[in-house]
């Protein structure tokens, strides 16, 4: 079941003159609430760009989280977990968009030297502890596992751009914020390249903030945790007897 | 239809999990067990962390023990005195489970101490279970039952009180013992412990069989309050949504387990579930022998915070 509600980003570029271009973007910060029990949130990007032989790259990247990554290695035949790589600053979501194949709208280097993309997406030094593994080898398996969760996506050519009156084109997209993504801010960042030269840049954000039940829970068994126990044990005993109730009545009737 | 556990942070199907209650309802309300060493594995294998499968099913048994003791105290068929030296000796028990459990945590051998745990008690209780089953089919070409006496040293114990309910009057320190014993089992292993407390009763303290499964439901109730309570605190692994689902599943199943007993043959169904604790085992032990797929996992990462 999708989030049908959309939410509609506005950004807006300025043409400020001819060469170089200018960016003027709206500096609001957006704010989204999300339910994390719903498959997503559609968000809907769009905004006006110069126009002509352009393409653009929008990188979304979301709020930074610990992660812990154990590795299995076999001591006395049996797989243990007892290496781990602590990271602590890893973006818990990543997403680029272009309006063209990114191989297309420039080279490789290019995209290296502004730090653009999903090989060059800083995930933060890791500790790691009894283990022999270089850190780049839990980078990859924790992409792979960002990646199959749906935390890290492309979007590949799923920018269109259209031609609007005089000087500017009009871009738009729309992305899926899985529902079990992180509060807080979500950098935006939109790049414009012509004929593989990069030419501008401009942020904005997106805050997002998680409502519903299940944040809830997880916020009273965080910070209350004695009073959460409590009342698991509570709501439990009290179905418990519920139904047992339910079922004694049923049988006299 | 997704439904998302906070606590576990991940979405799974509700039908799902509901059924599964039910499955293990059913087989506990045949059987008088209260199934919680059959659901934590199942958990774990449904890829629920083990942590988690452990304190949210300690919370899950709150619930159906509780329902299961209003019946028995209805019908007047709990020792609450013999229930309470047991709940004694299974707090002091289950703080002890809970230090282990949260020491071998900090070094990354918590899911073996789990698994390994389960692998012990599912292969000895199926084993027993598949033993006793085939003696009662008469396949083992036994006549006479072998009696079991009190041991002189267990009347011999100082401390005696009389449980009234079970016509006993015996030492405190056995029932004290057993109750410890199983707190510990109760926090590692997210269980009731009535399938090591009910043999406790009948062979060691030799309880009337009529009181027994109700006394041990009622110090379940507590011993797994406690270990919720305590795994709440100091871990924040119990899962409330997902301990809820189970219960309602689990209730349901527990009424037609109850139904089906009376109609069925006892002793070919005992030997069916003494060969799926077996398989249960068996397979907890695989995962811990067979090279893994992924030798690096993630282990925690809050999309909350």
């Amino acid at each position: 079941m999708k989030n049908k509600l959309l939410i509609i980003l506005f950004s807006v570029f300025i043409l400020m003159g001819q060469m170089p271009p200018n960016i003027v973007i709206d500096e609001n910060e957006k704010d989204i609430k999300i339910k994390p029990n719903i498959a997503g949130t559609e968000v809907v990007l769009y905004g006006v760009m110069p126009s002509g032989e352009k393409d653009i790259i929008i990188e979304i990247v979301g709020p930074a989280r610990n992660i812990f990554l154990e590795e299995k290695k076999r001591i006395y035949g049996f797989w243990l977990g007892l290496g781990r790589a602590n990271y602590y600053k890893v973006p818990s979501y990543y997403n680029i968009l272009s309006s063209r194949q990114l191989k297309e709208i420039a080279d490789q280097r290019a995209f290296d030297k502004l730090g653009l993309g999903l090989n060059n997406l800083p995930l933060g030094k890791a500790k790691i502890t009894n283990s022999a593994t270089q850190q780049i080898i839990f980078d990859d398996n924790l992409k792979k596992y960002m990646i199959e969760r749906g935390q890290f996506v492309k979007g590949e050519g799923q920018v269109s751009v259209k031609s609007g009156p005089g000087k500017v084109g009009i871009f738009s997209t729309e992305f899926l914020l899985p529902s079990r993504s992180h509060q807080g801010k979500y950098f935006v960042r939109y790049y414009i390249f012509q004929n593989g030269e990069f030419i501008s840049y401009a942020e904005n954000k997106i805050d997002l903030k998680q409502a519903g039940f299940s944040r809830i829970i997880w916020l009273l068994s965080k910070n209350f945790p004695l009073l959460y126990g409590i009342l698991a044990v509570i709501l439990s005993g009290s179905l418990g007897w519920l139904i047992s109730t339910i079922f004694r009545r049923l049988k006299i009737s | 239809m997704e439904f998302y556990l906070p606590i576990a942070e991940m979405s799974i199907n509700p039908i799902g999990f509901l059924c599964l209650g039910i499955i293990v309802g059913i087989l506990s309300g045949t059987f008088g067990v209260g199934g919680g060493f059959l659901m934590t594995p199942l958990l774990i294998f449904l890829g629920i962390p083990p942590t988690i499968a452990v304190a949210s099913e300690a919370n899950h048994i709150v619930g159906s023990s509780l329902s299961g003791t209003i019946g028995h105290l209805r019908r007047k068929a709990v020792d609450v005195r013999m229930g309470n030296v047991l709940l004694a000796g299974g707090i002091l028990g289950s703080f002890l489970g809970i230090y282990i459990f949260n020491s071998l945590k900090e070094v990354g051998l918590v899911d073996l101490l789990i698994t390994l745990s389960y692998f012990l008690f599912l292969t000895i209780i199926g084993s027993f279970m598949l033993y006793e089953s085939l003696d009662s089919l008469g396949l083992l070409g036994h006549k006479k039952r072998t009696r079991f006496y009190h041991h002189s040293w267990i009347m011999g114990l100082p401390f005696k009180i009389r449980f009234k309910k079970s016509g006993l009057y015996i030492s405190l320190i056995p029932p004290y013992l057993v109750g410890f014993f199983v707190g510990i089992l109760s926090s590692i292993m997210g269980v009731g412990g009535g399938f090591i407390i009910i043999p406790a009763m009948i062979y060691i303290l030799r309880m009337p069989t009529s009181v027994v499964v109700g006394t041990s439901l009622y110090q379940i109730i507590f011993i797994t309050a406690f270990v919720t309570i305590l795994h709440a605190s100091t871990n924040h692994s119990v899962d409330i949504i997902l301990a809820l689902i189970l219960l309602v599943g689990g209730a349901i199943g527990a009424q037609i387990g109850v139904k089906l007993s009376g109609k069925l043959n006892g002793a070919g169904l005992r030997m069916a579930l003494a060969i799926l604790v077996l398989i249960v085992g068996a397979i907890m032990a695989s995962e811990l022998i067979i090279q893994p797929e992924n030798l690096i996992n993630i282990i925690s990462g809050s999309n909350f915070e």
